[in-house]
């Protein structure tokens, strides 16, 4: 079992009155067989979600509190957490192919062997076809995709997701939640993930933190089954039409709006 | 320069177009018969007609402006036969020598000092004055010293056009470096990129497409500078025969001389935009 870990992490930017997040904690195991943890981290906005999240990404230093990877302090970004931002951030200049291939590139792995990886991570996301083809010409939810097996070629642990469907059309993103669920089944990750989606956040969690700010501390967490049951073989529509989804759904629409006026 | 940039990129997001339309006009139905292409056709057309005209009239003494027909007679026989002991072609070649040269000299010196300008704080510090200091001297108040310091040879020809081209290179460089998405930069470093690799594989490509229209107005400064550098000692150029044949009032070379300037200074451009579409086709379609 691998854990990343914050442990009463602040961040409090540079110039900035208040502190962004005061003494949040968090946990996301992966064990070394078969899935890890889905945690998703939803709230208002001005919460600290994406603060929280670059703080386990190495890309923001906490200013309180200690965040580790595998009980190792965390001092800088690494493929061991590979992120995914909102806009896919691919390098134009590149193919999808060689886009997925990046960070085996960096690694020097021998170019016929990063091309045959980088071919597999495209036929688990559906774009097999796709390799030689330059990024402007993929659609929203094709280039995500694309972001998402670029991030995985790095055999991270633990994958973090800056709101990955938030750029993306209400049908696209529909979608994207069981590619999402597909992904980390077979890719056998733990996530830590933003998102602004309520629906969202329950299909795919197995542990939902909320959030509130001012500063960004956690009100409530909530552990969810519902993407067990797909993952289980229900499918998602008949999943979301449960009226236990809908319970959930208002009970965690209230928790993120508590303490706002009405 | 940076504004110049700037809206030369703005228009290569609006598509192509005319130069004068500007990226949030609505494109109009066609109903115009006159397209811009035309216009300019036509004025062209008309500049060589009246001057074709008033140069037969002799409305103005052929000493100040020769015919086009004459023009062209030059064109052939010093193309043939040579002006000042060179063939046009070999003035030509002299003088793109030393404008390539000079670009490369500026390329070599310019895109690491604008990469250092864009990533480091020490290095905007230490160059950025330095450029804005030297940007807008104009090439004949340096000349004078570099000479001075170096010589009445090639490489204080070479020397002066670099220097004109410089900023130009420099200044875009650190304005595409700056440009570069936050988020490219955190997902290369996320997928284990070190400093050096974030440079190579994600910063320098995100700014080439900069780095290149740099280097287009940088060709066009150098081109522009061509003539000074030629004024002192040499023995071969564009700028070289304008100048001899201006000593000796011929005046139909010095004309000719001028159009072909224009000729090359038009055709580097085309041939840069083509560059461009090739190593860049991803510009303005992010």
């Amino acid at each position: 079992m691998t854990h990343l870990t914050l442990g009463k992490v602040s961040v409090h930017y540079d110039g900035q009155p208040a502190p962004a997040v005061e003494r949040v904690s968090l946990d996301i195991g992966k064990s070394d067989s078969g899935r890890g943890d889905f945690v998703v981290l939803v709230g208002r906005s001005g919460c600290g979600k994406t603060s929280l999240l670059n703080v386990a990404a190495g890309l923001v230093e906490a200013s309180g509190g200690l965040a580790t990877v595998g009980g190792r302090p965390i001092t800088g970004p690494g493929p061991d957490r590979a992120v995914v931002f909102q806009n896919d951030a691919l390098f134009p200049w590149l193919t999808a192919r060689e886009n997925v291939a990046f960070a085996l590139r960096l690694r020097g792995v021998p170019a016929d062997k990063r091309t045959r990886r980088a071919d597999e991570l495209l036929s688990l996301i559906k774009l097999g076809d796709a390799g030689d083809k330059r990024i402007w010409e993929l659609s929203g939810g094709m280039r995500q995709r694309v972001g998402l097996a670029r991030a995985l070629a790095a055999e991270p642990e633990f994958l973090l997701l800056d709101e990955p469907l938030g750029a993306l059309d209400a049908l696209t993103r529909e979608r994207m939640q069981t590619t999402l669920l597909d992904l980390w089944a077979a890719a056998q990750v733990g996530v830590l993930m933003v998102t602004h989606g309520i629906e969202e956040a329950l299909v795919l969690a197995t542990r939902i933190v909320v959030l509130a700010p001012g500063p960004g501390h956690v009100v409530r967490t909530f552990e969810t089954h519902f993407g067990r049951r797909y993952a289980a073989g229900e499918p998602i529509r008949a999943i979301k039409a449960d009226p236990a989804f809908a319970a959930s759904r208002a009970e965690l629409t209230d928790a993120i709006f508590e303490g706002e006026a009405a | 320069m940076s504004v110049g940039a700037y809206s030369e990129r703005a228009r290569a997001k609006a598509g192509e177009s005319d130069g004068f339309s500007v990226p949030w006009s609505r494109p109009r139905p066609k109903r115009a018969v006159l397209s811009a292409r035309l216009v300019s056709a036509i004025t062209i057309l008309a500049l060589l007609a009246a001057w074709t005209v008033s140069a037969s009239l002799q409305l103005v003494s052929p000493l100040f402006l020769p015919s086009p027909a004459a023009v062209w007679a030059k064109f052939v026989v010093v193309t043939r036969d040579g002006f000042v002991d060179a063939t046009l072609l070999q003035h030509i070649v002299a003088s793109l020598w030393r404008v390539f040269a000079a670009l490369i000299a500026a390329i070599v010196v310019g895109v690491p000092v604008g990469l250092a300008i864009g990533i480091s704080r020490i290095g905007r510090g230490v160059f950025d004055p330095l450029l804005e200091f030297l940007r807008p001297i104009p090439p004949l108040a340096y000349l004078p010293l570099i000479i001075i310091w170096f010589g009445i040879g090639e490489p204080s020809k070479i020397l002066v056009i670099a220097i004109a081209m410089l900023a130009p290179v420099a200044l875009s460089t650190a304005a595409g470096v700056r440009g570069v998405s936050r988020e490219r930069v955190d997902a290369a470093r996320s997928l284990g990129a070190t400093r050096a690799q974030v440079i190579r594989h994600v910063i320098l490509p995100s700014a080439l497409p900069s780095i290149l229209t740099g280097l287009r107005i940088a060709l066009g400064a150098g081109w522009s500078t061509l003539v000074a550098a030629e004024l002192v000692a040499a023995t071969r150029g564009l700028g070289f025969m304008i100048q001899s044949a201006a000593q000796f009032l011929v005046t139909d070379v010095v004309v000719m001389g001028i159009l072909v300037i224009a000729i090359i200074a038009f055709a580097l451009e085309f041939v840069i935009r083509r560059i461009e579409r090739v190593l860049v086709p991803w510009a303005g379609r992010e």
